[in-house]
């Protein structure tokens, strides 16, 4: 029997099996609505939490006797009343703040305002980062606004100064001809690509990880052995669980651009210009789902340091510069490249291990290139997904799986690609030639905990 | 006419443990072959490197005359004695797999399970999971699995254990109706109740030693002690038993039975002529003939005896 058709056979079973699965078929359909919800319930509580709080009581002494105070935030300023010296302030401010008479005490020492150096909050609990911010921005905005109107300047005019709206980027490519384009899309796309990417490997590498175990610990894997090598079977296992995974994600494709006619239909246009008078300040990954939260629950200050982004209509308004085909075909080489590296090293695990329970030792290896290309794919290469740590990190094949499809909607240069592919199959070939040794002994050796000094021991067999 | 199996000096070493030492056995065409042995023998050690599993530290094994290699395996049938089939499959795609493994052709795998299923009286649990149906039954559908193909050789570990009667005895049929057509059959047990009516020859493995082999007929002779059993009606009084008897037990009917050990001074004849003398009918006369299970145990305890004095 030749070696394709066995390994036909073995794929053609991980296939089938699994793709009949109860489970897996619920979790195809279910998984778009899941994540939507997940998304709608995160925004949801990051942008209900301020309105949440309670209102609370801020007494203001007020050296400088500048401010106005006007309620802000969840909070409601009071003038506090006044003492003589400096200590007798500092003292009823403790004593207020401890009796609970008010939830803090805002000293304000400086006569002229040019400092918040001896400004200081008297509170039992700690204002969180956001609350402490917004009062900062709170005295800055007074004093600016008193200074302006001492030069004869209302605020309003000075918003009128502001220019509206936003650079628009137009790409000029080779051809000469210039499109309109978006950052904030690219970075997006990109940033759901990787995830994709990542989600994927951890999913389907596991699968292919308990699989091994499966065969391995009920001995399965003693009879088949006589007809396929363990290369054959391991290459079949993972080749039919990529097949899964790969039918999987175009279910979900298929299932989420439907959502996403129903959705557009039952929105419609006039939602989406209301729309992009709201998400002017929202984060970039939860813009595509935050739009079913109505306008009156946005955060009155938003000092995230969020990225800020484009609005959703805008961001459409710019997909003609996309290069969706080469987009398209770099996601699945490296789709598909990224998850056989790495379900290599998850099979030979599988194979290794006498119980479920020992693979976590073996696990360092995949889990802290994933985790560590994941964390830049947050935040190098969004911010800079043309400079040299991106660039370093899409050639190296542990992280360009996930490094270069966030780099692939910017445009990457040909040779680079061609580089980090290259690199991408040679690694995974020589993981490969590796594993199946590990993966050749380890599966039909039972008894004591393997450990790493076994595993080189086998490959060197 | 070539051996299926020639297994010459073979040892095999667990980190200083040695689980085979020096054993060589012979299988012949359409023979079965039983392997017996305590617990922690080393049967499923040997019967993994005859199955091309593992492969031997040292010595040799043939099959058909070649040295025996991965690819032979193809030829046999394997069943380990820890059973496992995937959970999530059904009774007839995990058959249909396991045939198409084995070379068979999609439409040539089918018609195969449905005539196995047929035969197990299973048809009406083709569609069933392996974890919805009986151990029993999952059992069953494994042997078929390794059987489907017509294999030269078929190697069993532990064949029978976790089988009900009714079970054991369909594996028992099906088993010599592979023998009628010729398959050779090696299988490990520590049960001797199947050896005697199943193999035709046997060998038995103590501490990775096999210390004894041979055809049933064979063993049982080299066993011959001289020894015979007499019986009566009724118990006779102990001051009249010559003191070449050895032991004497009440059966379950009321007679009672004397094992006689003979020798040239005291011989059958002698023991006979002293029966008549009694004053109580002889019902029982034979020569003692040990079953495989005595000689079992005899052989593995004096084995152990010998060794434990050389230890000393």
């Amino acid at each position: 029997m030749s070696n394709l058709s066995n390994i036909w056979v073995i794929f053609k079973r991980e296939y089938t099996t699994r793709i009949t699965n109860k489970t897996f078929i619920i979790m195809t359909f279910l998984a778009p609505f899941l994540i939507a919800g997940f998304y709608a319930l995160a925004i949801y509580i990051a942008v209900s939490d301020e309105q949440e709080t309670d209102i609370q009581t801020v007494l203001v002494s007020d050296q400088s006797k500048q401010l106005q105070l006007s309620d802000f935030s969840n909070y409601k300023l009071l003038p506090a009343p006044d003492y003589e010296y400096p200590q007798q302030r500092v003292d009823s401010a403790k004593a207020f703040v401890n009796r609970g008479i008010c939830y803090a005490w805002l000293q304000i020492n400086d006569q002229d305002l040019t400092s918040l150096d001896s400004t200081t909050l008297y509170s039992v609990e700690a204002p969180s980062l956001t609350q402490m911010e917004s009062i900062n921005q709170w005295i800055k905005n007074q004093t600016k606004e008193k200074q302006l109107l001492r030069f004869g300047i209302r605020p309003s005019t000075l918003d009128s100064l502001d220019v509206s709206g936003s650079v628009r980027l137009m790409e000029i490519s080779e051809s000469g001809v210039a499109s309109n384009s978006s950052s904030g899309l690219k970075s997006g796309i990109g940033f759901i690509l990787a995830f994709l990417i990542y989600m994927f490997i951890f999913m389907y590498g596991a699968a292919v990880m308990r699989g091994a175990f499966e065969e391995k610990n009920n001995r399965i894997v003693e009879v088949i052995i006589s007809s396929v090598k363990p290369f054959q079977l391991m290459m079949g296992k993972i080749l039919g669980i990529a097949a899964v995974g790969l039918t999987q994600v175009a279910a979900w494709v298929i299932l989420i651009l439907a959502l996403g006619v129903i959705g557009g239909s039952v929105f419609g246009s006039q939602k989406m210009t209301q729309f992009k008078q709201q998400t002017s300040a929202i984060s970039m990954d939860s813009a595509f789902a935050s739009a079913g939260i109505p306008a009156s629950e946005q955060p009155a200050v938003n000092s995230n340091p969020v990225a800020k982004m484009d609005s959703l209509a805008e961001l459409f308004s710019g997909t003609e510069s996309i290069p969706a085909g080469e987009i398209l075909l770099i996601f699945v080489l490296y789709f598909i490249g990224g998850y056989l590296l790495y379900a290599s090293m998850f099979a030979a695990i599988g194979a290794a291990v006498n119980q479920e329970t020992e693979t976590s030792q073996f696990m360092l290896p995949i889990t802290l290139p994933l985790v560590l290309s994941f964390i830049i794919a947050q935040s190098v290469a969004i911010k800079a997904p043309n400079g040299s740590t991106a660039e370093l990190f899409s050639m190296i094949p542990f992280t360009s799986p996930i490094i270069m499809v966030v780099r692939a909607p910017f445009g990457v240069p040909i040779s680079q690609l061609i580089l980090s592919f290259s690199l991408l199959v040679l690694t995974f070939v020589l993981m490969v030639w590796l594993t199946s040794k590990i993966y050749r002994i380890g599966i039909l050796s039972y008894g004591k905990k393997p450990t790493w000094a076994d595993l080189w021991k086998w490959i060197r067999q | 006419m070539t051996s299926i199996i020639t297994a010459t000096n073979v040892c095999k070493k667990f980190g200083n443990q040695e689980v085979s030492k020096h054993i060589s056995l012979e299988l012949n065409p359409g023979e079965i072959y039983g392997l017996l042995g305590p617990n922690g023998a080393g049967k499923t050690t040997l019967i993994r490197m005859l199955a091309t599993i593992t492969q031997p530290d040292s010595g040799e094994i043939l099959f058909n005359g070649a040295p025996l290699i991965p690819e032979h395996s193809q030829r046999m049938g394997y069943m380990p004695e820890e059973r496992g089939l995937y959970k999530k499959m059904s009774v007839a795609d995990q058959l249909l797999f396991f045939a198409q493994l084995r070379g068979m052709s999609q439409s040539e795998a089918k018609t195969k399970v449905k005539y196995w299923l047929d035969r197990l009286g299973m048809l009406d649990w083709a569609k069933k999971k392996i974890e919805e149906i009986s151990k029993g039954m999952a059992q069953k559908v494994q042997f078929v699995s390794c059987i489907m193909h017509k294999p030269e050789l078929l190697i069993l570990d532990e064949p029978f254990s976790g089988f009900d009667p009714v079970n054991a005895d369909l594996i028992k049929e099906l088993i010599l109706e592979l023998q009628s057509e010729g398959c050779s059959i090696l299988f490990s047990t520590h049960r001797m109740d199947n050896v005697e009516d199943l193999c035709n020859r046997i060998g038995i493995i103590h501490k990775g030693e096999k210390v004894m082999d041979g055809s049933i007929s064979e063993i049982k002779r080299s066993h011959f002690t001289q020894k015979y059993d007499i019986g009566f009606h009724e118990a006779i009084a102990s001051d009249n038993v010559p003191d070449t008897a050895i032991k004497s037990w009440k059966t379950n009917d009321g007679r009672t039975m004397y094992r006689f050990q003979t020798s040239d001074s005291f011989t059958p004849n002698n023991l006979l002529e002293w029966s008549t003398k009694q004053n109580n009918p002889m019902v029982y006369f034979s020569e003692y003939i040990p079953n495989i299970h005595d000689i079992f145990v005899d052989t593995v305890e004096k084995k152990s005896n010998h060794n434990a004095i050389n230890h000393e």
